[in-house]
């Protein structure tokens, strides 16, 4: 058993943003960035960097729902329960990457959920799959 | 040895791969220069912009060693 | 607040109309049926202009119009489906005018809702355009008057919020600098035909637009399989990788050995210092990331930083090839950093690095012919090779003092002040400057810039491979192969995508048209959009004829030097065009796209396109084109053998 989760390398992302366009259609089957998992932060005019966003898997989102709308997937991925999920957003300032969306077209919070359709479109390398093996004890 | 050249574009046409889609296998005697390569298999050093093996520039005076890959840029089409 | 107008095949579905000088901002269901037929972009831009702006509108008055169309591929899943059309009549060529930029604009828009912005008026004060989703409202913008375009953007992110996308312009275009440019992310700007002058005419400095909304295509799973099956297949095209690097600014070193590279003012074609400011010196010595436009995995966008003595370090986007050229071998720079650092300032005041280029050129070469001196230049020299020279002299024209007043309406405009002969070293068509190709020895290349629409510029033909392939010497065969450009590559202006890496990774044309059913209705194949390109391309040209009232022949020439000076040095020395060349090259275009010997379109080929109504305004001025003894050609264009964008 493994666990994955995406890596960023940020010196290599051109803020391109194919990676929030596949995830919103992979997602919900449609043409909008807003409503994807992950964010590109641009640091312009100084010093020039973009830096991706990303799921770190920290489990916070998953510890404040008073719901219990999230739960942890054995590949390390956080999944809401559009069911359960009533849109509070109490995740949303708990998450430290800032990568939970809230969009007006969808009741629940969106949380990335390890698809990977963004790694696999990513042409710079800026964002891949990492693996590491489950410990034993876990 | 052997070298391959790779080209798209207007330059792939030129070229006529031959190994994939993009690339072909041209055997030489002893050490040449990419121009002199490209004298042999009759491909006009005009039209190539770029000359890129292993993610640096060469330039015309370049010799590859055995099996390396000359990576053959054409001109922008209008930048 | 979401828009009551629902969208769908790749349109946002709301048109605003805003007028500036009452404040009045309406919103309009797109007109599905004008951009099934104009195909959006430049396309309904060229319609929109014809039929609303009076042929004797001021460019600068309330009369004329400034469009904003982000066509139907933009913001799509679409390669580089980034860009944004603004259109408007231009103060540089006084005919059509129009110009995109990459970036994240024009899917901004599209996401807040809407397909077009249609302005007119003059705003009362210095005003902004604020489009958040449904809201949409003209904001004081005094606080930013007067800021340079890459600091006015960070400011307004400051205040509105950094998800805003946001277009400026600076003090060239508050002042009516006629090559004026809007700039975009930090460095993307749509520079050609003074859409930046327009704006700074309407007092319109900015636009800030936010947009959450999803776009609607007409086969939503055809088009992701199909674009990922694209995006896949050329990540391991041999171009990917320097491209990725180097962007198009690897091209000067090309261009220099093959006798196109315009140095000092298009004097000569070889620049001795042309590798101090290749692609391989700029990433090597300038470069800090790589930048790419909304959804495209090239990011030929190079961000870079210009370190020289004395002047505080400046961040910047680019030099690109055209700003390389331009502002590289065409002002006699020897150093990257030179480049970069005027790159930058052309930026930041606000105008086109490519006219401004051929602007500042122009000036240095009427210094050393001794046509203007120390004395109209503040006691400062303009010396080929020196950016303290160039920077001041640009400082000269955006605050129009002394004899910038008269470089602010461009080389055209400089020329017939300056006279003395410097008419014959004005490097422009219409009244624009030449892009960064000398066309001596590159005929069609020359063709391209002598019938370019909107004046000297490469986007609607590029040929040089092509003059190459089938020779320099000769004209034959030029005129069709332009024609088929000019028909081909402002598609992708018309449908608001990039142009560059379709050519550049053996993408077909039938692969784009297959994407664009997928995201329209239309459901056409290439001939059709061929035609409708040659049907915009006529009406360009009717309207370009309508406001400057005389034959079309009579605007179509370069300037002298294009066939009285032969190239002097380097590769191709002695090298040129003749005037013969250059007389016949017009007959046989003209011959080619069914027009009389005069250039002005017969009413059988404007029938051909369903521009009837074009042919009769054209009568009632006499100016229709006398019907062709032969007839006119089946296809205008006919389709180059070879890969060719």
């Amino acid at each position: 058993m493994t666990i994955k989760r995406i890596k960023v390398t940020s010196a290599k992302c051109t803020g391109c943003r194919l990676c929030r366009q596949i995830c919103a259609i992979s997602h919900f089957g449609e043409i909008n960035p807003r409503k994807a998992a992950l964010k590109i932060e641009a640091h312009f005019p100084q010093p020039g960097v973009y830096r991706p966003r990303v799921c770190a898997q920290c489990g916070k989102c998953m510890e404040v729902c008073p719901e219990g709308a999230i739960y942890r997937r054995d590949d390390g991925a956080y999944i809401v329960v559009a069911e359960k999920c009533t849109n509070c957003g109490l995740c949303i300032p708990a998450c430290k990457p800032g990568v939970i969306f809230q969009h007006p077209d969808v009741p629940y919070v969106i949380i990335c959920d390890n698809c990977f359709k963004c790694t696999e479109l990513c042409n710079t390398g800026a964002i891949t799959i990492h693996v590491r093996p489950v410990k034993e004890s876990a | 040895m052997v070298v391959f050249l790779k080209a798209g574009g207007q330059l792939r046409e030129k070229l006529k791969p031959d190994v994939d889609h993009y690339t072909r296998k041209v055997k030489i005697d002893g050490e040449k220069t990419v121009a002199e390569i490209l004298k042999d298999i009759s491909l006009d050093p005009a039209y190539v912009a770029l000359i890129h093996v292993d993610g640096k520039v060469k330039d015309l005076s370049y010799k590859p060693s055995d099996g390396q890959t000359i990576t053959l840029q054409p001109p922008v089409s209008g930048g | 607040m979401a828009n009551e107008f629902a969208g769908s095949g790749g349109l946002a579905g709301t048109t605003l109309r805003i007028n500036l000088t009452t404040g009045e901002i309406k919103k309009y269901p797109t007109d599905r049926k004008l951009m099934r037929e104009w195909f959006g972009g430049r396309g309904v831009v060229a319609k929109i202009l014809y039929d609303e702006v009076p042929r004797d509108a001021d460019p600068f008055g309330p009369e004329n119009l400034f469009i904003m169309s982000a066509g139907v591929m933009s913001g799509c899943f679409i390669p580089a489906g980034a860009k944004i059309g603004f259109g408007s009549i231009s103060p540089l060529t006084n005919g059509h005018g129009d110009s995109n930029m990459g970036g994240h604009l024009g899917p901004a828009l599209k996401f807040a809702g809407y397909d077009l912005v249609i302005m007119s008026g003059i705003a009362p004060k210095p005003t902004y355009l604020y489009i958040d989703d449904g809201t949409v409202e003209l904001r004081d913008a005094t606080r930013y008057w007067g800021l340079g375009s890459l600091e006015c953007e960070p400011a307004m992110k400051k205040d509105l919020g950094e998800d805003f996308e946001i277009a400026t312009i600076g003090p060239a275009g508050e002042n009516g600098i006629r090559f004026s440019c809007i700039t975009h992310d930090f460095g993307r700007q749509a520079g050609r035909t003074g859409q930046g002058a327009v704006m700074g005419s309407k007092k319109l400095k900015a636009i800030a637009i936010r947009g959450t909304g999803s776009l609607k295509v007409h086969d939503l799973d055809k088009l992701t399989e199909h674009v990922t099956a694209i995006i896949q297949r050329t990540k391991a095209h041999p171009n990917m990788v320097p491209w990725q690097k180097y962007g198009t600014s690897f091209f000067v070193g090309w261009s220099n050995n093959n006798a196109v590279l315009p140095t000092r003012n298009f004097q000569t074609t070889y620049f001795e210092d042309a590798e101090a400011i290749d692609g391989p010196a700029l990433v090597e010595k300038c470069l800090i990331t790589h930048k790419a436009c909304f959804g495209c995995w090239m990011n030929c966008g190079k961000y870079t930083k210009a370190v020289l003595p004395g002047k505080e370090t400046v961040y910047l986007e680019g030099p690109e090839y055209e700003t390389g050229a331009l502002c590289g071998s065409n002002l006699g720079m020897t150093e990257i950093n030179q480049v970069c650092y005027l790159n930058w300032l052309m930026d930041n005041v606000g105008m086109d690095t490519m006219s401004g280029g051929g602007v500042v050129a122009f000036g240095m070469e009427c210094f050393q012919r001794g046509l203007i001196t120390t004395d109209d230049l503040e006691g400062h020299t303009l010396n080929w090779g020196s950016v303290e020279d160039a920077e001041h002299f640009v400082d000269m024209i955006v605050h129009r003092r002394g004899i910038g007043e008269y470089f602010a309406g461009g080389t055209k405009r400089a020329a017939e002040k300056i006279g003395r002969g410097s008419e014959k070293f004005a490097m422009q068509v219409k009244g624009q400057e030449m892009s960064g190709y000398d066309g001596r020895y590159a005929p069609g290349m020359m063709l391209a810039y002598m019938t370019c629409d909107i004046g000297a510029h490469h986007n609607r033909a590029w040929t040089i491979t092509i003059d190459m392939a089938e020779g320099q010497d000769t004209i034959e065969g030029r005129a069709n192969v332009v024609i088929y450009m000019q028909h081909i590559r402002p598609l992708f202006d018309c449908w608001c995508i990039c142009r560059l890496f379709w050519g550049e990774l053996d993408i077909e044309p039938e692969e784009i048209v297959e994407a664009l059913n997928y995201i329209t209705w239309w459901n056409i194949d290439v001939a059709e959009a061929l035609k409708t390109s040659d049907k915009i391309w006529n009406l360009v040209r009717c309207l370009y004829l309508e406001r400057n009232q005389a034959n079309g022949r009579t605007f179509d020439y370069p300037p002298a030097r294009a066939w009285e000076d032969k190239i002097p040095s380097g590769p191709n020395a002695g090298k040129g065009l003749s005037w013969e060349q250059v007389e016949g090259m017009l007959d046989d275009y003209y011959a080619c796209r069914g027009w009389d010997n005069n250039g002005n379109p017969s009413r059988e080929v404007l029938h051909d396109l369903k521009l009837d109504f074009a042919a009769d305004n054209l009568e009632k001025i006499g100016l229709l084109g006398k019907p062709l003894p032969n007839g006119i050609p089946a296809v205008r264009g006919q389709r180059y053998k070879a890969k060719a964008f």
